[in-house]
């Protein structure tokens, strides 16, 4: 355990050395069937998914605004270290930012191995459609990376500091680096970073909520043509799953990384809280849910109601029923229910787990539902399951993000070397 | 027969070679003297004026210089006739025999002028609304009373666009409507609506698709990244994405054949190569527009459902159809205003 002592240690990364060969042997296993499902995809392009030019988009996609969601979820958890002050998440606003900076890298490969042409990837940044919100994303996208990773970077810097002039060799040179050369550890230095890293996450916030993910409801929304996604709600509801998504996530990994990294104990009034967060949340999501599906009944819009009981009773209520109000509603409201199971770690991560899990099936019902009644009475209806190699692909892009994040936390003091408690 | 590159080939066309096409005239060309030993007339002259006639039309010889050759000769030839029929080119343009010149050959004058006069004028004002003009706003009328439902314009786009499996352009849709026995059936082809507030364009990251001045919504296939929010954002279903399928299986070396659209030849469909990964969409045929035709799917129609032309004028057939009480576009409450109408 790391220590301010003279004895200095500092050694994150897996207690367990042989826990660490299994995680990574399973990570590598996903990355190669990935880099084999992504070798067939660009060898046989599109036409290795199931997409049609009735269902135009699919798992990626839906996979892409997850990843969106689960960052911008895990960043506005930060925030409320980094910004409103709650002392005790001061620990996890680390991890969260740069959860928040695995999930947007993951996001953006979704988003690439979805276009039809790959290698014009940058075409929107050099030719610009001031009416086209997916226009709007990808620079909000890229404006949101630069926050996350300042963010993290003033978060960190001190410690950064700290290890690059006790620690020595090339582990000290990658953290002088990382500090970009700012090794001082004053009290003054460290009052800077915290000055900054709430100045950026001021103007963070509303760019997540506004243009991240809202931005990226808004995507959906703005489609007159399907009139599921046509509602001033949508984006909201984008926000909430988001948050959802994102403090459950936070949650996990706050307990793996403290059981399994730090070898430490889970600070239980930490658990407690963002678990009561977490089941607020959940309430929210599914009370605008409702209010949603209730507003396309009542307005008896025959594409809306189609598309609702499709998502209800038909081809793909299965996610529905099981995911969604099992997985990421039902189910964590039980285990968050009781007082003592909200502070017991092991229950906690199931209950992150299954709403994480569980969000990913709201997500495609968000993308697939609304293509599979056609557009005007008379065109085919859709129908959609994703390929093999749509899901080789996705778990392959899954186990990137695995990767980049257990390598960062390998290395980075994700965990201040303080403790955590400023002050 | 071998091809050769001339420049200004349109793609989808058979570029044959000038060479091999004069060449297949000259087999099919008849023996000149052969021809001329059935006529009565004298073959030599025949044959003399023949030649100075090819003279004159590449401009080696006058008008003038050639009837003034031949005007004596011809005379003795033809007697009365000559002198009695109107030489229809005098003064008629270029390459032709001046008024003084016929006067004093005695060529006849006139009659024959006013008929090639009167001619070139209907030619001028043709019927139809102004195709080839340059400052049209295109439309389309289809009335559904005399769509027979067979499709023959859905077969056509597809082989002048040359679509791959998966995309078509143009589909007709059919509604049934009533119950037994009191059943009707309405087919409603549906193209590319040309919006006039295409939500198309609106939602594309890379501006690739744009509106033309002409109304006509075009796909820019060299900027497209194939992100198919287009696709999504359509109301019509209008929007294809390329799969990069093809008809080998069905019609040999059919991938062979080029593509028209928009006057591009972007030779064989090759992988890797746009349209390949690009969505696509009904352009109104703007290769054809642009040389004066209609687009395939009107010039099929069986039914003579389909009409093209020109919104702007007021007197164009479209318009007025366009005008009157049975028009309709399709989803008009979206807001896209489509510049395809329907008659009821
Ligand atoms: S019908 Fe669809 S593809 Fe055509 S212009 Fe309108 S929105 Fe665009
Ligand atoms: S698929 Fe092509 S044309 Fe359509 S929105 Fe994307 S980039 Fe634009």
């Amino acid at each position: 355990m790391a220590t301010q002592s003279s004895h200095f240690e500092f050694a994150p990364g897996f207690e367990d050395g042989r826990l660490r060969i299994v995680w990574y042997a399973f990570v590598a296993v996903l990355v190669a069937g990935g880099a084999y499902a992504t070798y067939l995809r660009l060898t046989r392009g599109m036409a290795s998914t199931n997409l049609t030019s009735v269902v135009p988009w699919g798992a990626w996609v839906a996979f892409y605004i997850y990843f969106v969601g689960l960052s911008a979820g895990a960043f506005l958890v930060s925030t409320l270290a980094n910004v409103f002050d709650v002392g005790a998440m001061h620990r996890i606003d680390r991890d969260a930012l740069f959860a928040a900076i695995v999930s947007m890298a993951v996001a953006l490969l979704f988003v690439w191995i979805d276009l039809g042409r790959m290698e014009r990837m940058y075409y929107p940044f050099v030719w610009r459609q001031l009416t086209s919100a997916l226009s709007w994303e990808v620079h909000a996208y890229v404006a949101y990376i630069g926050i996350l990773v300042a963010e993290l970077y003033f978060s960190m810097r001190i410690d950064l500091a700290r290890l690059a002039t006790r620690l020595d060799g090339t582990r000290a040179t990658l953290y002088r680096l990382l500090a970009l050369g700012r090794v001082d550890t004053s009290d003054a230095s460290a009052a800077f970073d915290e000055r900054w890293l709430k100045r950026v996450g001021i103007v963070g916030i509303p760019l997540a909520i506004f243009m991240v993910h809202g931005g990226t409801g808004v995507l959906f929304a703005v489609s007159k043509a399907r009139p599921y996604w046509n509602s001033g709600l949508f984006p909201v509801i984008f926000i909430v799953s988001a948050l959802l998504s994102g403090t459950a996530l936070v949650m996990m990994i706050y307990v793996l990384r403290t059981r399994l990294f730090d070898g430490d104990a889970v600070d239980r009034d930490l658990l407690d809280q963002l678990a009561q967060l977490l089941l607020g949340f959940i309430l929210v999501d599914a009370a605008l849910t409702a209010i949603e599906a209730l507003i396309a009944f009542t307005s008896f819009h025959p594409h809306a109601v189609e598309t609702w009981l499709v998502v209800l009773f038909g081809e793909m209520s299965w996610s529905f029923w099981w995911f969604i109000v099992g997985a990421s509603w039902v189910f964590p409201l039980v285990l968050l229910s009781k007082r003592s199971w909200r502070r017991t770690p092991s229950v906690m991560v199931l209950a992150g787990l299954s709403t994480v899990v569980g969000v990913v099936a709201v997500r495609f019902n968000i993308v697939i539902p609304a293509q599979i009644t056609p557009v005007l009475e008379g065109l085919p209806h859709g129908s959609y399951f994703p390929t093999p190699v749509e899901w080789g692909t996705s778990i392959g892009i899954i186990g990137v993000g695995f990767l980049l994040y257990t390598v960062g936390a390998e290395l980075l003091p994700l965990t201040p070397l303080s403790g955590g408690d400023h002050e | 027969m071998s091809t050769t590159d001339d420049g200004d080939a349109l793609p989808g066309i058979p570029n044959v070679g000038k060479a091999d096409l004069d060449a297949m005239v000259e087999e099919e060309r008849p023996d000149p003297r052969d021809e001329l030993a059935d006529v009565e007339a004298d073959t030599d002259l025949g044959i003399a004026m023949a030649e100075d006639a090819q003279r004159v039309a590449r401009g080696e010889l006058t008008g003038d210089e050639y009837w003034e050759k031949y005007d004596e000769a011809a005379a003795d030839e033809f007697g009365a006739a000559y002198r009695e029929t109107p030489n229809p080119a005098v003064d008629a343009g270029d390459q032709t025999v001046s008024t003084e010149t016929a006067e004093s050959l005695s060529c006849t004058v006139g009659s024959m002028d006013a008929v090639s006069t009167e001619a070139a004028q209907v030619e001028g004002d043709g019927s139809e609304g102004g195709i080839g003009a340059g400052d049209e706003k295109w439309g389309m009328v289809i009335d559904l009373q005399k769509c027979v439902g067979c499709d023959s314009c859905t077969v056509a786009c597809k082989s002048e666009n040359r679509t791959p499996p998966g995309v078509s352009y143009n589909v007709v849709m059919e509604e049934e409507h009533g119950e037994f026995p009191n059943v009707t059936r309405t087919n409603v082809p549906r193209p590319c609506m040309q919006c006039d507030n295409p939500p198309c364009v609106q939602v594309c990251p890379v501006s690739a698709t744009y509106k033309m001045d002409d109304g006509v919504v075009n796909i820019d296939y060299d900027r497209c990244i194939g992100c198919r929010y287009c696709n999504i954002a359509c109301p019509y279903g209008a929007r294809y994405f390329d799969f990069g399928g093809d008809y080998d299986d069905e019609v040999d070396g059919a991938g062979e054949v080029t593509s028209p659209e928009y006057g591009v030849d972007r030779g064989p469909r090759e992988d890797g190569e746009s349209p390949i990964g690009n969505i696509r969409k009904c352009s109104f045929c703007t290769h054809r527009l642009e040389r004066g035709e209609e687009p395939a799917c009107v010039e099929t129609c069986i039914g003579d459902a389909r009409n093209m032309g020109d919104l702007d004028d007021p007197d164009s057939d479209v318009a007025k159809m366009a005008d009157s009480s049975r028009a309709f576009q399709l989803k008009e409450d979206e807001g896209t205003d489509p510049n395809v109408y329907y008659l009821k």
